[in-house]
């Protein structure tokens, strides 16, 4: 009997003892200096090698550690970075950049005009199997090159001295910001090719040249840090010396170590803990450059949905307020277009989302009247509408909920069913015309209109309704093409493209979803993106 | 016993074919492709599947994967870029290991301690006591555990760090308490009830007969004899244990193997999901093949054939 007590005490000094002593600081482990910020990841880090990636979080440390010609500043406008300045020709076809002078990586050595051709030469090429190399789609063969038809020398960037020449296929009115993005910043070929299959794949396998340099990541672990880079071209506005972060995996977990102020900055963009922290005074919106709409199989195959008045009854049946404050808690912004809000600005400084807004509305009597007609004009009296869904989101799911029941109740005769398919197969559903009615969503890839107007012209391939509106299309085309250079002009292109999108009712804009956080009010200087680099730390500054 | 243990080997061989074949074959009917990028049209789909050989015939495929796999090379992965499966696997799975181990340890003791304690305090109230304790341990799941214990001694009274691993000991704390619980409990029903049978049996009669004092009676002769069938029990426990628990591991962000496996399979990161199961599989006959052996090495009248 005596020994069991005395395991039981000894097990007992142990826990205390143990717990005591780690709270005394005792067994290490609280990495980093007081003074860092302090942030954190929903999910492990992913990959450092930039021309492959697609996690948004490993996008975040690639970001802050690397520097491309331009730099996306706090207004959202790109300015001069590693480049002194880059022009462009008057017929918008060829772009030149001039490097600023000294520049270096890291480790110490040169930075030269030539890590930049190598790593656009890098992405389009077919062996490395980038999944974003269509984002170089314009430049001069980038399309063939990808497609294996032509070599990869021949892709219209190159370099002489410490200029760096893009010749481009098509005028591009987002080029500017391209030349902002990680999948695009300077690689070294030298270094990328020693390190081989194992490029990236922890933080000394990576050459850095932007504000941070990564340290301490080994491929699996949970906590690393971004430190100040002294080779860095414009170390003097760089004023945070750590940055330490760790992945903590569940949101809940994150907020409460926000409150106790082991992290700066915590997600709160789930229903239940928005509603728990709506009151915190440190709550700021962030917004994601992210439509979700629903898209009608407009091929002809269903003859209620090729109808006209049936799609425009559909759209003003869709109480787009409710819907968000039911769905997301009031989190994500009611849709008021196709291009969501805090996407892109116009050339006089508002919002594009704003600007375009083509008026829709809620109203459930015009919505009755239209849907009626349009019935007859199809010679039915009622309708069976089935929308498909992603099963794997539980936004997804109450987003088809709350439309089949408030769908049904303004429009007498119309039945919606529900068919909730995992993600993946949504997906191809999508693409091969196997729905009757889809909710998707799309995520701007970076801040001029065409990341979204590309989406619906005629035969574009996420034009999955298949519908054909030659007023848009040709509204967007003459923006991307005359007017590309026009800021002004192409904003009221895509004005008459968001008009003729809404007069057809050629689709259903649901919500722009956007996400809230708690953020330290003491740490300065973070600029947040929509598009591009989600947060950048390059100014960020504790007060 | 040698030749037993190589049939055995053989067997584990033949079956570990089996598994490969049915998860290839099986992954095919996941819909989607393994690229995460919702963007891709079908054209950029093709050519990636043609960079990577998605391209060629399933049994080229298959072919291949078997050709590589005996070679060692289970691929690279889709997810994780530039990463192969084997170092995914390599770096995952000693964390997840040694959380296992760390939770089986505890848990076994625990189990072994309780379950006698109960046992020689039959019908009183500390085996009602540890009745209660043991029931609650096998019913309630381990990751509800782990956000009681995270609440309590992270957040409530903040005794040890509630995320990561590798940084300090101190990390793996919490998550090794929720874990060791079930087996705990587990093992202590199990020792109890044998231990209640051995107490009662004849030989013990005899050696009390012969004057021996309680705790010799208990110690060297109840005791030992009621662990064999404990062995039969460890194994399999462990399997489960060291492969990793992706609910602990995601509450306690740790970047085990269990999280990583459930996350491959979504994202339909097939060189994961085939490398995850070949381990998973071959760790669970291991562990079945050495408590045979060990059983039989403790407990003499079981004979292996």
């Amino acid at each position: 009997m005596d020994t069991w007590k005395k395991w039981a005490i000894g097990a007992a000094v142990v826990v205390v003892v143990g717990g005591g002593t780690r709270a005394a600081g005792l067994w290490g482990g609280s990495n980093g200096s007081s003074n860092a910020l302090k942030f954190s990841f929903p999910t492990e880090i992913q990959t450092l090698d930039f021309s492959k990636n697609t996690d948004t979080y490993s996008g975040t440390i690639i970001g802050n550690t690397g520097a491309n010609l331009l730099r996306v500043n706090a207004k959202g406008k790109a300015v001069p970075e590693l480049a002194k300045s880059v022009k462009v020709s008057k017929d918008g076809l060829t772009y030149t950049a001039t490097l600023r002078s000294g520049l270096k990586w890291s480790d110490g050595s040169s930075l030269t005009a030539k890590d930049f051709v190598y790593s656009w030469q890098r992405i389009v090429d077919p062996k490395t199997a980038s999944q974003y190399s269509y984002l170089a789609s314009g430049v001069k063969n980038a399309d063939a090159i990808t497609a294996g038809k032509a070599k990869v020398s021949t892709l219209g960037v190159s370099a002489k001295g410490n200029v760096i020449t893009f010749k481009l296929e098509r005028a591009m009115p987002q080029f500017n910001y391209l030349l902002t993005f990680a999948n695009f910043m300077p690689q070294k070929q030298s270094f990328v090719e020693k390190q081989g299959k194992k490029y990236g794949t922890t933080s000394a396998k990576q050459l850095y040249s932007g504000p941070y340099k990564f340290e301490g990541w080994n491929g699996t672990n949970n906590s690393f840090k971004l430190v100040k880079n002294d080779n860095y071209w414009d170390a003097k506005s760089v004023k945070t010396k750590e940055i330490d972060y760790s992945v903590v995996k569940k949101p809940e977990t994150a907020v409460q170590l926000y409150k106790q102020g082991k992290l700066d900055r915590a997600s709160i963009s789930t229903p239940e803990l928005y509603a728990a922290n709506k009151s915190n005074k440190d709550k700021v919106k962030v917004p994601e450059a992210t439509t979700a709409y629903i898209e009608y199989n407009q091929t002809g195959k269903n003859k209620f949905l090729a109808n006209t008045k049936i799609r425009q009854a559909l759209n003003l049946a869709t109480n787009r307020k409710e819907l968000v404050d039911q769905v997301t808690s009031g989190i994500s912004t009611p849709a008021n277009g196709l291009a969501p809000q805090g996407l892109a600005k116009t050339a006089s400084g508002e919002d594009l989302a704003k600007y375009a807004a083509p008026g829709y509305k809620y109203d459930a009597k015009a919505a009755a009247k239209l849907f009626a007609e349009g019935l007859k004009e199809v010679g039915e009296t009622k309708m069976t509408l089935t929308i498909t869904s992603d099963a794997d989101s539980s936004a997804a799911k109450t987003t088809l909920d709350y439309l089949q029941g408030s769908l049904q109740k303004p429009l007498p005769g119309l039945k919606v069913e529900e068919k909730f398919v995992p993600f993946k197969q949504r997906l191809s559903d999508s693409q091969t015309q196997n729905f009757e009615a889809v909710v998707s969503l799309w995520g701007g890839d970076y801040p001029e209109g065409s990341t979204f107007y590309d989406l619906f012209k005629n035969g574009a391939s996420y034009n999955h309704g298949q519908f054909k509106n030659s007023a848009y299309t040709a509204a967007v085309n003459k923006a991307e093409t005359t007017d590309a250079l026009n800021d002004a002009a192409r904003d009221s292109d895509y004005k008459t493209a968001e008009a003729a999108l809404y007069k057809d009712a050629n689709f259903n804009p649901l919500y722009f979803r956007a996400g809230y956080s708690l953020a330290r009010p003491s740490v300065k200087g973070i600029i947040t993106n929509t598009t591009g680099l989600n947060i950048d730390f390059k100014y960020a500054y504790r007060k | 016993m040698v030749k037993y243990i190589l049939k055995r080997l053989a067997l584990l061989i033949f079956t570990l074919f089996l598994v490969i074949t049915a998860t290839f074959f099986l992954m095919q009917i996941m819909p989607g492709t393994p690229f995460n990028n919702p963007k891709l049209t079908p054209q950029m789909i093709a050519q990636l599947n043609k960079a990577y050989g998605l391209d060629l015939p399933l049994w080229q495929q298959y072919l291949h994967y078997l050709v590589n796999a005996f070679r060692g090379d289970f691929g690279t992965s889709f997810q994780y870029q530039n990463q192969s499966v084997s170092m995914l696997i390599g770096q995952r799975l000693p964390i997840s290991a040694q959380l296992g181990a760390q939770a089986l340890v505890v848990g076994v003791i625990a189990g072994l301690l309780m379950g006698a304690a109960s046992a020689r305090n039959k019908n009183n109230k500390i085996d009602g006591l540890l009745g209660v304790v043991s029931t609650l341990g096998i019913s309630v799941p381990s990751f509800i555990l782990g956000i009681i214990f995270l609440y309590l001694f992270g957040f409530k009274w903040p005794l040890f760090p509630v995320s990561g691993w590798g940084d300090s000991f101190s990390q793996s704390v919490l998550p090794t308490l929720a874990l060791a619980v079930t087996p705990a409990a587990v093992v202590t029903r199990f020792v109890r009830s044998e231990m209640i049978e051995a107490l009662s049996s004849d030989y013990v009669q005899l050696a009390r007969a012969k004057g021996l004092s309680e705790k010799e009676v208990v110690n060297k002769h109840a005791y030992r004899n009621s662990m064999i069938p404990v062995l039969t029990l460890i194994g399999p426990m462990a399997a489960g244990l060291l492969t990793g628990s992706t609910l602990i591991e995601n509450i306690f962000s740790i970047p085990g193997i269990g999280q990583q496996f459930v996350s491959s399979i979504p994202t339909k990161d097939f060189p994961v999901i085939m490398g995850t199961t070949i381990v998973y599989a071959l760790m669970l006959m291991v562990m079945i093949l050495i408590t045979d052996i060990l059983t039989a090495i403790v407990d003499p009248r079981v004979r292996l054939q």
